[in-house]
């Protein structure tokens, strides 16, 4: 059966005009809700993007023999080149070391003078281009094998722990998020429940002379997607505004991971649409569940 | 056009709102239910309109079993059955013209035919001068005159109507009675539960007498009992 437009924009506009308190009730229920929902995600990336300057900050240390020769140093320089997963390798050689040293232990003459030049260490700097554990393993164990190379260091037990840490904040985040976007459905659900009983003499009218389900359906259904996507709209501008004073908190900071917490317009903007794709989705789901259980009841 | 074949239905144990209950009403009749409170006589109207089903026994509506009819075609058999209460069910935000109308709204009708007949019906029921009124701003008479302009606006081939006159004095009751008259010689088929004795002594149609859920008494040109 054919629901004329005209109709349905003026009983969606009659719903939400007449019962004005309500409707901004539950644009603000929502609102707060995708806000939180926002907020989760907005924090999620944050860390998403500070564990990966965390973990590009890690390298792979490969410590040469002190005798070991030339030609060995040059073949792991050679095999470091070659290797895919690395982004860099830098050789530092005795006199760079010992002017490290030098440089470390400026205050302990003694100590100094223990050293013996021509023992010293020498070692790759190596960054990863990933920085994920198990590519960062895998090389360690290769270069360890290679002639004259005397111990591959790299922090494992440091990146298992960032790791472990990162992802249990996002299980964290995502559990917290699923309940915020939980209650606000059912808030939702209650609020237009309430908005029927208000509106049941009319409804059993509409039933009595024969309209569908549908017709009596969408309206409300309308009205909670408008809802929605208002809710969306307001949390989006609170998501803006959040996110403008972490940059203008962290922007002085000489932290790299705080800075990391200031998402780009564009960031806050893809999280904006999922947010509004929520907001109409929950608010004519939502409505659509009150209704029907309200005539099947 | 209204046929009840041993219908029952029960609420709960052993009170029974309708009992092995059979009955035909031609396309055209004006019958009258009466009996006590309780009888069974509201369960009766909600039966033929679909608003509740029987625990045994078939309904036929304008030839159709409305027992086996699924949930989806009830619009459509309401469409053809137009409802006046006792309590008029108007709906209080809205002009008499907008409820009138709103009948006509819902399902689906178009607007011109709405601005065309809303006005023609509203003379017909004798409220063409209070068009714009709210309910609140009518009488008792006229709240049940607007409910049968909004019954009848869909030109319905049965309506049901429940205590019409519950709620009014006796001069009023004889225009409604009048009215549903009018509406009765259109060809539409009329079935009124009252308890109104002295409206139907008055109209000599034909009575089916309830009792206990029981059709007690089902005579032409009958009078209250």
């Amino acid at each position: 059966m054919a629901i004329s437009v005209d109709y349905l924009t003026r009983q969606t506009g009659s719903n939400l005009s007449r019962n004005l308190s309500l409707s901004v009730a539950t644009v603000l229920t929502v609102a707060v809700s995708l806000s939180l929902l926002g907020a989760s995600l907005a924090i999620q990336r944050g860390v998403a993007s500070a564990s990966d300057l965390f973990r590009g900050d890690v390298d792979l240390l490969v410590w040469m023999n002190g005798d070991a020769s030339q030609e060995q140093i040059d073949a792991v320089g050679v095999f470091l080149e070659e290797t895919p997963t690395v982004a860099s390798a830098e050789y530092i050689d005795k006199e760079e070391t010992l002017a490290q040293f030098q440089e470390y232990f400026a205050d302990e003459p003694e100590t100094l003078n223990l050293l013996k030049p021509e023992e010293l260490p020498t070692r790759y700097e190596v960054s990863p281009r990933r920085p994920d554990l198990a590519s960062i393993r895998s090389l360690g164990a290769d270069a360890a094998q290679l002639p004259g190379v005397n111990a591959v260091d790299f922090e494992e037990q440091f990146i298992q722990q960032v790791e472990g840490a990162v992802s249990s904040l996002s299980r964290i985040i995502v559990v917290g998020a699923s309940i915020s976007g939980f209650a606000s459905a059912m808030i939702m659900y209650n609020t237009i429940r309430t908005g029927l009983y208000a509106r049941r003499k009319e409804i059993e009218v509409m039933r009595l002379v024969g309209a569908t389900k549908w017709f009596i359906r969408l309206p409300y259904m309308l009205e909670g997607l408008i809802q929605g996507l208002i809710g969306a709209a307001i949390s989006t501008v609170a998501l803006l505004g959040l996110n403008q004073a972490i940059r203008n908190l962290v922007s002085d900071s000489e932290n790299r991971l705080f800075r990391a917490f200031a998402l780009s317009t564009s960031e806050v903007f893809s999280i904006s649409i999922l947010l509004f794709v929520m907001g109409a989705i929950l608010g004519a789901i939502a409505a659509g569940i009150a209704v029907t259980r309200y005539l099947d009841a | 056009m209204i046929r009840l074949e041993n219908v029952t239905k029960e609420y709960g144990g052993e009170s029974f709102a309708l009992r092995d209950a059979s009955a035909n009403i031609p396309k055209g009749e004006f019958v009258f239910l009466v009996g006590p409170s309780g009888s069974g006589k509201s369960t009766c109207l909600r039966l033929i309109n679909k608003q509740e089903d029987p625990d045994a026994g078939n309904i036929y509506v304008a030839g159709k079993d409305i027992g086996q009819m699924s949930s989806w075609k009830v619009p459509t058999l309401r469409r053809n059955i137009g409802n006046v209460f006792q309590d008029f069910k108007l709906l209080p935000t809205r002009t008499v013209a907008e409820n009138v109308a709103f009948s006509m709204e819902v399902i689906g009708r178009r607007r011109s035919v709405i601005k065309q007949q809303v006005p023609a019906i509203c003379e017909l029921v004798g409220l063409g001068d209070k068009m714009s009124k709210f309910p609140d701003q009518l009488s008792g008479g006229e709240q049940q005159r607007v409910s049968i302009a909004r019954a009848f606006v869909n030109r319905p081939l049965i309506l049901l109507a429940d205590e019409p006159t519950g709620n009014l004095d006796p001069q009023t009751s004889i225009g409604i009675m009048r009215l549903l008259d009018r509406i009765n010689k259109t060809g539409t088929t009329v079935v009124m539960a009252t308890h109104d004795r002295g409206v139907v002594d008055t109209m000599r149609r034909r009575v089916i007498e309830l009792s206990h859920g029981q059709i007690v008494r089902d005579e032409d040109r009958g009078v209250y009992g």
